[in-house]
């Protein structure tokens, strides 16, 4: 009975954590907002954040994954295209849709989402580790004793930062998933590019969602790996454990909101999308 | 009355994921004294001086700061008293992203309010107080220990606060630059009349230049002496303490 009841209360104690840590969670997400709009409303240098910083991320979050981004959504557009007219081959032999209807899931799906992905692990893991140690060596209590709001000094300019590099990020990734998926058509099964590259299929709605998930990742990004970061305790084993709850909590948020928005879309186009 | 009540702990308890650290602690510091809190690692020492700046809140009790009741305090109206008391941390916390300068003018810009460039100048001449000018340019990862400690010091020092907490400030430094950093306490108390608060294990420190030490065990101040009365005392725990004795009364939990 007794070894019952503290599994039962171990479970208990565990949907509660997570209950409180999603209500945290959506606290950090109101403060950040709430300092994205002190940070537009005062004097430059009364604002919380030091000079340059939203610069500074920018490069950081956005020039420096430039490369991860482009090899693996190249990649992934290869082998997707590969397989998609491999097995169009075998059944149809027909390859004229192939581009179209590969363009109208990279905009409303898979650019953005797989983006978001890759940034969610390198990003995340980054920002968790950063304000995960500041965290952990007391840099943010001595933030706090500086008159500083930590959120206004670390988390929103990596939240601006992200918010716009996921998008440009996403456009970019979706490009060269395109052309790389075009390529391989072309010369694996002598697809002709004029009828891969058609964007005729395309309709305003689909960019609606694109942007939408775009926007709704990076802002769920750097939340999820700085809301992990000022949870570390402990030495460099809670700097280890926030990094990898970053990535986790990073790449499920993506997975979800890719549902939620998708299925949203779906809704309100009554099924027309 | 209100003299020996500048600085009061009255039953202060606090516990960390269910394990009670503080249980029923009362402590009372005077204006101008240089208090020391010894006791093993992990007896909650740092703790207790944090939850006086609203670093960590208390479960229950009293903390009084100058007669007033601070342990309630909501985050955003903590910002002048942490102007009138500042800390230094355990291990400098320097901004790694930041020269000496810049990390000197943050507090002043943000409690201050000086413009950036008046508050880089006023850094500037801090850091030659504490021998520094030189390094002003520097970042914190290029420095000594010891360089990095007086840094984060001229930082603190910077805002002119009543009470300085000082988290264990020679541990890792070698005995000289220790001895520095004790002189520099003990002339702050002495010269302009700051009110120290000294978390340390180092028994130079403690028989060098504390007014009065409270030793922390078990979650409550076990006794309040002056060092001498300390050194004298028959308190088979104190005397192990001070003693550095390996088997004795002394129970350290997890150890």
């Amino acid at each position: 009975m007794m070894f019952l009841r503290t599994r039962i209360e171990a479970i208990g104690d565990a949907v509660l954590g997570f209950f409180r840590a999603a209500v945290e969670l959506w606290r950090l997400y109101i403060a950040t907002i709430a300092g994205v709009a002190r940070g537009f409303s005062r004097r430059r240098d009364r604002r919380g954040r030091p000079r340059g910083e939203v610069a500074r991320q920018l490069y950081s979050i956005g020039n420096r994954s430039l490369v991860f981004i482009i090899v693996t959504l190249g990649f992934i557009g290869m082998v997707m295209t590969y397989q998609a007219c491999l097995q169009l081959g075998r059944v149809t032999g027909d390859y004229s849709q192939v581009g179209s209807q590969f363009l109208r899931l990279i905009i409303s799906d898979f650019g953005p989402t797989l983006t978001a992905m890759m940034l969610a692990t390198r990003v995340g893991a980054g920002i968790a580790a950063e304000i995960g140690s500041m965290k952990v060596t007391e840099q943010i209590d001595a933030l706090r004793m500086s008159g500083v709001l930590p959120i206004d000094y670390l988390i929103v300019p990596r939240f601006l930062a992200c918010l716009i590099m996921t998008l440009v990020l996403a456009i970019l990734g979706s490009v060269i998933m395109y052309a790389a998926g075009g390529l391989t058509a072309q010369y694996s099964f002598g697809v002709n590019p004029n009828s891969f590259y058609d964007l005729s299929f395309i309709r305003p709605r689909h960019v609606v969602v694109f942007v939408v998930k775009a926007l709704a990742y990076g802002a769920a990004i750097p939340i999820v790996a700085g809301f992990c970061g000022l949870r570390a305790r402990g030495s460099s084993e809670g700097v280890g454990w926030a990094t990898t709850a970053a990535v986790i909590g990073g790449s499920f948020a993506v997975i979800l909101l890719d549902f939620i928005i998708s299925a949203s879309a779906l809704w309100l186009t009554g099924g027309d999308l | 009355m209100s003299e020996r009540k500048y600085i009061e702990f009255k039953g202060v308890t606090k516990a960390f994921s269910g394990k009670p650290v503080l249980r029923g602690m009362d402590l009372a510091i005077d204006k101008g004294e240089v208090m020391f809190i010894i006791g093993t690692s992990g007896v909650g020492k740092s703790v207790t001086i944090k939850h006086l700046i609203g670093l960590l809140r208390i479960d229950a009790g009293e903390i009084w700061f100058d007669g007033n009741r601070v342990d309630q305090l909501p985050e955003r109206s903590l910002a002048p008293l942490r102007k009138r008391i500042g800390m230094v941390f355990q291990s400098s916390t320097l901004f790694d992203s930041m020269t000496l300068a810049e990390n000197v003018a943050l507090p002043l810009r943000k409690h201050g309010k000086l413009g950036h460039r008046a508050a880089l100048e006023e850094a500037r001449k801090r850091l030659a107080q504490v021998y520094m000018a030189d390094d002003a340019d520097r970042y914190p990862a290029e420095l000594s220990d010891g360089m990095r400690k007086r840094a984060a010091i001229a930082r603190t020092l910077a805002l002119s606060p009543d009470v300085v907490l000082f988290d264990e400030p020679t541990t890792g430094l070698d005995p000289v630059s220790a001895r520095r950093i004790d002189r520099l306490i003990r002339e702050l108390a002495e010269q302009l009349g700051v009110t120290a608060i000294v978390v340390s294990h180092d028994p130079p420190s403690i028989f060098g230049i504390a007014d009065r030490v409270a030793f922390l065990y078990q979650g409550v101040v076990h006794v309040v002496a002056t060092p001498a009365e300390l050194r004298a005392s028959q308190d088979p725990i104190v005397q192990q303490f001070i003693g550095g004795k390996s088997s004795g009364p002394m129970e350290t939990p997890g150890f």
